[in-house]
């Protein structure tokens, strides 16, 4: 595997391990100190990955990450310091697909790398388009249209949305979600659902505060609606 | 309202007490007074008549003294005019009413002198009577003269009636007044009441006014003067307790850097363990074992700091906590021992917490009693309202003494025994349970080993009000399911 990973960190030890562990598990890797660095870096040479610190001097993990996306679908995942639920939002909205809590063994940190890239590397069926109510899916073209009008979505909102509307009607767990969006099966920590549903809520629903296409089903996990209804 | 225990009964009662006091003294002092006055002066001019009558009026109207001769003179009728009564006795025939007359009236008359006597005649008669009496000179004949003394009477009950009224109106006027000035003068007591007691409620703002100059002027000073030294030493406590929080939250963020890096490094060493030569294997194992336990030190750590800081918020989901005790057990001990109802028993709470708590009580459980059975239990409480997650070991216990800081940070219960963890994880599932709403207390079972509770409070029924939910809790209750989890 040769995929070329932007690491940006600003502890070197942190980034000399992370390094090593990332080319040892087969990753070629580039390594930045702060966020200018790492956006410089970004545009200069073409990634696969970038694993964005967000605590980085002169400019911030998420502002960097906001700043990539607005060019770049690229895999990001961010390394927070904590693990609140406050900072795995506000990475999300940044446009993460996923975060790893400091401090993180590094097996750990490569199997989430592998997933992400997994995902972006996935191949879209052919031709296939779905319907969810007023949204429509154009799953190889990867984009989203409700009454005719282009939604942005993120890779990972995408992904979530693409999962729900080809399972109508049916729950799916938040783990089963994690498994299958994030590609890892991940006890307890169902935030990252949440949270990507409530982002893909306020982007695709009519009204985000009464949900009629993406349902929660209290206890269990989150369904589609059936076309019809229900 | 108006006890007598508190000190403004006591106030009013003695105000009252004076003033009614006052009253009657003056009021009878003038009383008697008046009433003597008004009798003398009705006696003195009686007499004046009398005597007037007696040498005068009565020998030239009165040809002699006989009682012919009265009737004939007109004399009685004339008196009568006047509302008196003129009553003679000329030896013949004694009148009748002149038997209450005492003795000494029938002697001063005898002796040639004026006598009065204040009385009333008879029951038939009930008027009070001034009565004078006196002999017409140079006869033997006596005449009594009969006032009538129901005007002055009359005029004397109005004056007590009056009094009586008056002494009244003072005493509702003195209880009035009384109630007034006490309210006035126990005014900064009760308001320096209210000043404690929103002291004692947290609000170390609170002050007294300081509406006079007087004593309790000064008082309420000392008072305000007391609860500002008293609110800068509770907020210096708070600033240094403050900053001591604040210290171990630096601490524990400043470890995390080193930290993140040593757990990076630990774990691609054990990958590679065993190329290390011989002499450094070992090193290499307790390396990445000591990483391990430093680590777990200094997350607990954090997460205490961030509960000491309010920073920890409880996210509020239904939870099946039948199905979560289960898969924490999977995970953490799978040989625990289950008594869990098999439907779902759902509460609205935060997984993520009830994870740590019972996680953290499996974990104490097999480092306090290595290799004996665990039981975890759910049920509901006694009583309702709630539901109760208990983890049971089988280990030595504690002494009852010592139960009460089993929830302390770093509290070892045998100090020469090392302990796994951190010595912070029934500290941090406390504060959890705490921040859920709910409670964590420890106790001894009878048949030895320790019991944790965990009491949570069901506040709506769920899900969705379905009732196979608490049905389903109550049911397995009495069936439980006691199957071991591989």
């Amino acid at each position: 595997m040769d995929a070329r990973i932007l690491l940006v960190e600003d502890d070197p030890s942190i980034r000399e391990v992370t390094a090593i562990g990332l080319r040892n598990a087969g990753f070629e890797v580039a390594t930045a100190s702060d966020g200018v660095e790492g956006l410089e870096r970004f545009r200069n040479a073409p990634f696969d990955l970038l694993l964005l610190d967000v605590m980085l001097p002169r400019l911030d993990g998420l502002e960097v990450c906001r700043t990539v996306r607005k060019t770049s679908t690229v895999p990001i995942v961010m390394l927070t310091a904590r693990g609140d639920t406050i900072d795995v939002v506000v990475g999300l909205e940044a446009g993460a697909d996923d975060y790893v809590k400091k401090p993180f063994e590094v097996p750990e940190l490569v199997a989430r790398v592998r997933a992400a890239l997994r995902r972006a590397g996935r191949v879209p069926d052919e031709g296939e388009r779905l319907r969810l109510g007023p949204v429509e899916i154009d799953v190889a073209g990867r984009s989203v249209q409700r009454d005719g009008e282009a939604i942005e979505l993120t890779r990972t909102e995408f992904d979530l949305l693409l999962e729900l509307a080809r399972h109508p009607g049916q729950v799916l767990t938040r783990d089963i979600l994690l498994d299958r969006i994030w590609g890892y099966d991940y006890l307890g920590d169902s935030r990252l659902v949440d949270v990507a549903i409530q982002r893909l809520r306020a982007k695709v629903e009519p009204d985000p505060a009464n949900p009629t296409l993406v349902l929660t089903v209290r206890g269990a996990g989150y369904k589609s609606s059936r076309p019809g209804g229900g | 309202m108006l006890g007598l225990g508190g000190v403004r009964g006591r106030l009013t009662a003695t105000v009252v007490a004076l003033v009614v006091i006052t009253a009657l003294v003056l009021g009878l002092g003038a009383y008697a007074f008046v009433d003597v006055s008004v009798h003398d002066r009705f006696v003195r001019d009686a007499e004046v008549q009398a005597r007037f009558d007696l040498t005068t009026l009565i020998p030239a109207r009165l040809e002699e003294p006989s009682t012919a001769a009265l009737e004939r003179s007109g004399l009685v009728e004339a008196f009568r005019a006047r509302a008196i009564d003129l009553v003679a006795d000329f030896g013949d025939v004694q009148p009748s009413f002149t038997s209450i007359l005492s003795p000494a009236f029938s002697q001063a008359v005898a002796d040639g002198n004026l006598a009065y006597q204040w009385t009333t005649l008879s029951t038939d008669e009930p008027r009070p009577r001034l009565v004078i009496g006196g002999r017409l000179p140079g006869t033997n004949a006596t005449f009594y003269f009969l006032h009538d003394a129901t005007a002055v009477e009359n005029a004397l009950a109005q004056l007590r009636l009056g009094l009586a009224g008056g002494a009244v109106l003072l005493v509702l006027l003195a209880l009035l007044a009384a109630r007034a000035v006490a309210r006035g003068v126990l005014a900064p007591v009760e308001a320096a009441g209210r000043a404690a007691e929103r002291i004692e409620r947290g609000d170390l703002g609170a002050r007294v006014p300081v509406t006079s100059r007087d004593e309790f002027g000064t008082w309420a000073e000392r008072f305000n003067r007391m609860a500002a030294a008293l609110g800068e030493t509770i907020g210096r406590l708070e600033a240094a307790q403050a900053q001591n929080r604040q210290f171990v939250a630096d601490v524990s963020h400043e470890l995390r850097t080193p930290l993140t890096a040593l757990v990076a490094e630990a774990s691609i060493l054990r990958e590679h363990l065993d190329e290390l030569p011989p002499g450094a294997r070992r090193t290499g194992e307790l390396l990445v074992a000591d990483v391990g336990r430093l680590r777990e030190l200094v997350e607990d750590l954090m997460e205490l700091s961030r509960f000491d800081s309010a920073a920890e918020e409880a996210g509020r989901e239904p939870v099946d906590l039948a199905r979560l005790a289960r898969q924490v057990a999977a995970a953490r001990l799978p040989e625990a021992r289950l008594e869990i109802p098999a439907d779902p028993v759902v509460v609205q709470t935060d997984p993520r917490r009830i994870e740590r708590i019972l996680g953290n009580l499996l974990d104490n459980a097999r480092q306090h009693a290595p290799g004996a059975p665990v039981e975890i239990r759910l049920v509901p409480a006694p009583g309702g309202g709630a539901v109760v997650l208990s983890v049971a070991d089988s280990g030595p216990g504690l002494p009852a003494g010592r139960l009460d800081r089993i929830f302390d940070r770093f509290y070892k219960a045998d100090p020469s025994r090392g302990r796994g963890g951190s010595g912070l994880g029934l500290a941090i599932a406390a504060e959890n349970a705490s921040l859920l709403g709910g409670s964590l207390t420890a106790s001894n079972r009878p048949e030895g080993g320790l019991r944790f509770e965990l009491r949570l409070p069901v506040t709506e029924p769920l899900p969705g009000g379905d009732p196979a939910a608490t049905r389903g809790l109550e049911s397995g209750a009495q069936t439980p399911t006691q199957e071991p989890v591989r």
